[in-house]
């Protein structure tokens, strides 16, 4: 790793780093430039600085300069002993108890609660005035008793939380031994967690040492900047406004203190691989193969994409009519086949050549690509994609729900909104204003997540869940109305209307994904995305919630975009099939003609694949 | 329109087949339950579950989620004891759930698991799994024996060139990449046994071949017996030899993949078939849209 790495970027950790290397330095080389000792008297007494006292002198003549720097010298080897023995205290405690559970632990956890308690000041005062001696070490010793607590609490709860991820499941399967696992897969990832218990506990040590200084109660044949304050405090400096005399060691103080936390904001940047391979990873090329296939064949077809949706473009509203590139520029490149869909009625959603890209420092990523798809009212629009195609991007650019940094650089998107008359007005959905969109949102566009159980507030009843949208978009409603207007979408979704005060824990995978549908279809909304509702749902279970979807759909008529990566289950119950493949739509058309004649390599890709682990297509 | 493919190419039998490696005898799991009263529930994960693993063969064990299939994968790794019934290994009963003996047992026994993110430390570079793997059970010393071995794992489990992969963070792969990884550490101890948890499920469609059939491709180079872990009964016919279907906890059909799927007798497993979804249901009836 090259110097220059280890420098980092951000300002608040290089000004925190200035600030303790700057005291670092002050402690080990400023008793070596100055020529006086620091206990020695004999200079005329309290002058102010000047160029013989860099600092001024004290009551008895002794230079305060000198004190300061040999008192930085006591301060900091005081804190950072104390912060290496507390962490070392509390790596022990947490890891054990953390790890290993049962009795130890709970011994641990008592004594660590007790410690934790105890107010720390009186019990420093009280262990310190039994230290037989009170040299650097003792003190350090008696301050880490009394400071290890709250870290030793908060790493055992990072252990609980690591020794149940998978990794530590598969340390063990291979062999690793307790011991081993305990500290070289647990106590790696809790890194961060030690370096900053390690930090804030040397600015207790540093406080606590100025502390009991102060009071008397450190060695006061040593100087620190404690002992200064405690000198200056007794001959009464403020009273005579001496203030070179307890103004330098107690802004160092708070200096370094500030300088430790700061430093506190970038251990992150040291201790996850993720963020400091960060830089070097993008330059590094990706493994060959594989990776560089799918670049150029992103590159092209993308060229391709473009073709095909600017001949497109010129195609009458509503419907894409049967646009076929056949201009390729690259001979494995194949062009998106977009074949004119038949589905009756109005288009309800169009998307017209739209891009979004991912700024990164190496130039945009495109995460759509130039996609124009057309959504008609009560249509079943099947989006198919891998990881990484792009589905996800495009169907939360319609639902406006796009996370920095994502951004639209180009195309449309439109809502075609009915009227009573039965005429549409058309809706540029990219440019609706805050206002709008929140009452577009739900009332006219829902959404079902792929997670139900995370969708549903876990600490809200079903009710207060139906009240959330329900208050927004049906201000004038009653608190009854809403309740039976819950039970009633309940019954819909053949849910008992009475579990509608039940928490989401008490209700099944199944059931917690049709209290999502119920929530998504209170306001009978035209369209209804469906982010990979039924992925996180067992087989069965996934036929039952479909089986729901599709009679409700018959009820209501509306118009639904269902994502899966699952392209059997979408070939089954879609009307119109959108394949997408690294930002690219790369077949579009009806079920069932892109079912019995695939016509893009990837789409019969996916189909072989489907076919070879055993599904029946 | 497309038909399942015949896999008897891929199952032929390798040399010294069908021996009985690992074998469970009625393996009871009890977990821990609600409280009611001085009583505390107990919640049957396992019960009564007999399999035999077999050098070279491929045991599919079926599914949904709740039934106890990792339970059991855990059972036979013996990640956690059993509440009754006991492991053979080449015919002895063994008990071995730490010290070296567990070690010992490790370097029989194989696990993987399921999810590709979070199964490799996000701390350690590749060289260092490996390194640990092969350092544990003895199968090289020294960093230049250990990197040559290393290398040759990657090659194993097909991530060439393995040079590019050794210096890497699990952060920087694909989760096919990944899963190669778990099968390369697990192949470190040299085992006779892979357990593995679900392999695919968290992959893309296209990746899953690519690793089911490194799977297979390992089974016949190393002769291992694998126990192919899944809540996919398609994948299970195409690639395992025997499937033993769970339910609650209990085998509740079991028998050769082929009989299994394309004959299923119990009742569970003929409702998992009908619910997967299939495409050519709505060509029987054209014109009819999905009404389930």
């Amino acid at each position: 790793m090259k110097l220059n790495s280890l420098w980092p970027a951000s300002g608040k950790v290089r000004a925190g780093l200035i600030i303790v290397i700057f005291f670092v330095l002050l402690a080990v080389f400023g008793p070596m430039i100055t020529d006086y000792a620091p206990r020695a008297t004999g200079n005329p007494p309290l002058q102010p600085p000047s160029a013989d006292h860099w600092l001024g002198t004290t009551q008895t003549g002794q230079d305060v300069f000198s004190q300061f720097v040999h008192g930085a010298r006591v301060s900091l080897a005081v804190g950072f002993i104390a912060g290496v023995l507390s962490q070392i205290v509390s790596v022990l405690v947490g890891l054990v108890g953390g790890y290993f559970r049962g009795i130890a632990d709970e011994m641990l956890y008592i004594l660590t609660a007790v410690f934790l308690v105890i107010p720390a000041m009186p019990l420093l005062i009280v262990l310190t005035g039994y230290l037989p001696t009170r040299g650097m070490i003792s003190v350090a010793i008696v301050i880490t008793i009394t400071s290890w607590a709250p870290a030793a609490r908060v790493l055992r709860a990072q252990t609980l939380s690591l020794r149940n991820r998978d990794f530590v499941e598969a340390a063990r399967a291979t062999g690793e031994s307790r011991m081993r696992i305990m500290f070289y897969e647990v106590m790696p990832n809790a890194l961060p967690v030690i370096a900053s218990g390690f930090l804030f506990s040397t600015i207790a040590a540093i406080l606590a040492e100025a502390g009991l200084s102060f009071l008397g109660l450190g060695s006061l044949t040593t100087v620190s900047w404690g002992s200064m304050l405690y000198f200056a405090q007794n001959n009464q400096a403020l009273l005579v406004g001496a203030w070179w005399w307890f103004v330098p060691p107690g802004l160092a103080i708070a200096i370094i203190g500030a300088g430790l936390a700061l430093i506190n904001f970038g251990i992150d940047e040291y201790a996850n691989p993720r963020l400091r391979t960060g830089k070097s990873r993008r330059k590094a090329a990706r493994p060959a193969g594989r990776g560089s296939a799918a670049m150029s064949s992103t590159a092209a077809s993308a060229a391709a994409g473009a073709e095909a949706s600017s001949s497109s473009s010129g195609v009458s509203e509503g419907s894409l009519g049967g646009t076929e590139s056949t201009e390729t520029t690259d001979d494995d490149a194949s062009p998106p086949q977009i074949r004119g869909s038949e589905v009756p009625g109005d288009p309800v959603i169009s998307v017209r050549d739209l891009i979004v890209d991912y700024p990164t420092e190496d130039g945009a990523v495109r995460a759509v690509d130039h996609v124009s798809i057309t959504l008609h009212r009560g249509e079943l629009l099947g989006l198919a994609g891998e990881s990484g195609s792009g589905k996800s991007t495009l169907t939360n650019a319609i639902t406006r729900l796009l996370r920095n940094p994502a951004e639209v650089s180009g195309g449309e998107i439109t809502y075609h909104r009915s009227t009573r008359t039965g005429e549409s007005t058309e809706v540029d959905l990219l440019n609706l204003p805050a206002e709008e969109l929140r009452a577009f949102r739900w009332s006219e566009l829902a959404i079902v997540f792929q997670s139900a159980m995370n969708a549903l507030n876990p600490v809200l009843r079903v009710s207060a869940q139906f009240d959330d949208v329900l208050r927004v978009h049906r201000p004038g409603m009653s608190a009854a109305g809403r309740k039976e207007l819950a039970q009633e979408m309940l019954h819909k979704v053949g849910i008992d209307p009475e579990r509608v005060t039940a928490y989401p824990h008490e209700l099944s995978g199944g059931m917690k994904q049709r209290v999502a549908i119920a929530i998504a279809l209170v306001l009978e909304p035209d369209v209804i995305i469906m982010d990979e509702p039924t992925t996180a749902l067992d087989l069965l279970v996934q036929r039952e919630v479909l089986e729901q979807v599709m009679q409700l759909r018959e009820e209501y008529g509306f118009a639904i975009i269902f994502t899966t990566h699952d392209l059997s289950l979408l070939l089954e119950i879609s009307d119109t099939i959108a394949v997408m493949q690294t930002g690219t739509l790369v077949e579009y058309g009806p079920a069932t003609d892109v079912y019995s004649d695939p016509r893009h390599p990837y789409t019969k890709t996916l189909l072989s694949s489907l076919a070879n682990l055993g599904a029946r297509i | 329109m497309t038909t399942v493919p015949t896999t008897d190419a891929q199952n032929g039998p390798a040399a010294g087949a069908g021996e009985v490696i690992l074998e469970a005898r009625d393996l009871v799991k009890d977990f821990r339950g609600k409280r009611v009263g001085l009583h505390r529930q107990r919640f049957r994960a396992v019960d009564h579950v007999s399999l035999q693993l077999r050098r070279g063969q491929v045991t599919a064990l079926v599914g949904q989620s709740g039934s106890g299939k990792s339970t059991v994968g855990r059972l036979l790794a013996q990640l956690m004891p059993q509440t009754s019934g006991e492991l053979l290994l080449n015919g002895q009963p063994i008990t071995a759930h730490r010290g070296r003996a567990f070690i010992r047992y490790t370097s029989t026994v194989q696990m993987t698991l399921q999810d590709p993110f979070a199964s490799l430390n996000p701390v350690h570079r590749i060289s260092y799994i490996l390194a640990r793997a092969l350092s544990i059970h003895g199968h090289a010393k020294g960093a230049e024996e250990i990197e040559e071995k290393s290398l040759a794992l990657l090659r194993k489990v097909n991530l060439t060139p393995p040079e590019r992969y050794l210096r890497r963070f699990p952060h920087e792969l694909s989760g096919g990449e990944r899963q190669r990884i778990s099968f390369a550490r697990a192949l470190a101890a040299e085992p006779q046994v892979l357990l593995a948890d679900e392999p695919v499920s968290m992959l893309d469609v296209t990746i899953r071949k690519e690793i089911l059939d490194l799977l297979d491709q390992l089974r016949t180079e190393e002769n291992l017996a694998v126990l192919y872990i899944t809540h996919d009964l398609g994948s299970a016919r195409a690639y395992s030899e025997e499937t033993l279907v769970m339910y609650r906890g209990e085998v509740v059909e079991r028998g050769s993949s082929a009989d299994v799927i394309d004959n299923p007798q119990h009742e569970y497993t003929q409702r998992l078939l009908a619910a997967a979804p299939n495409p050519r249901r709505r060509l029987s009836n054209p014109g009819e849209e999905f009404r389930g």
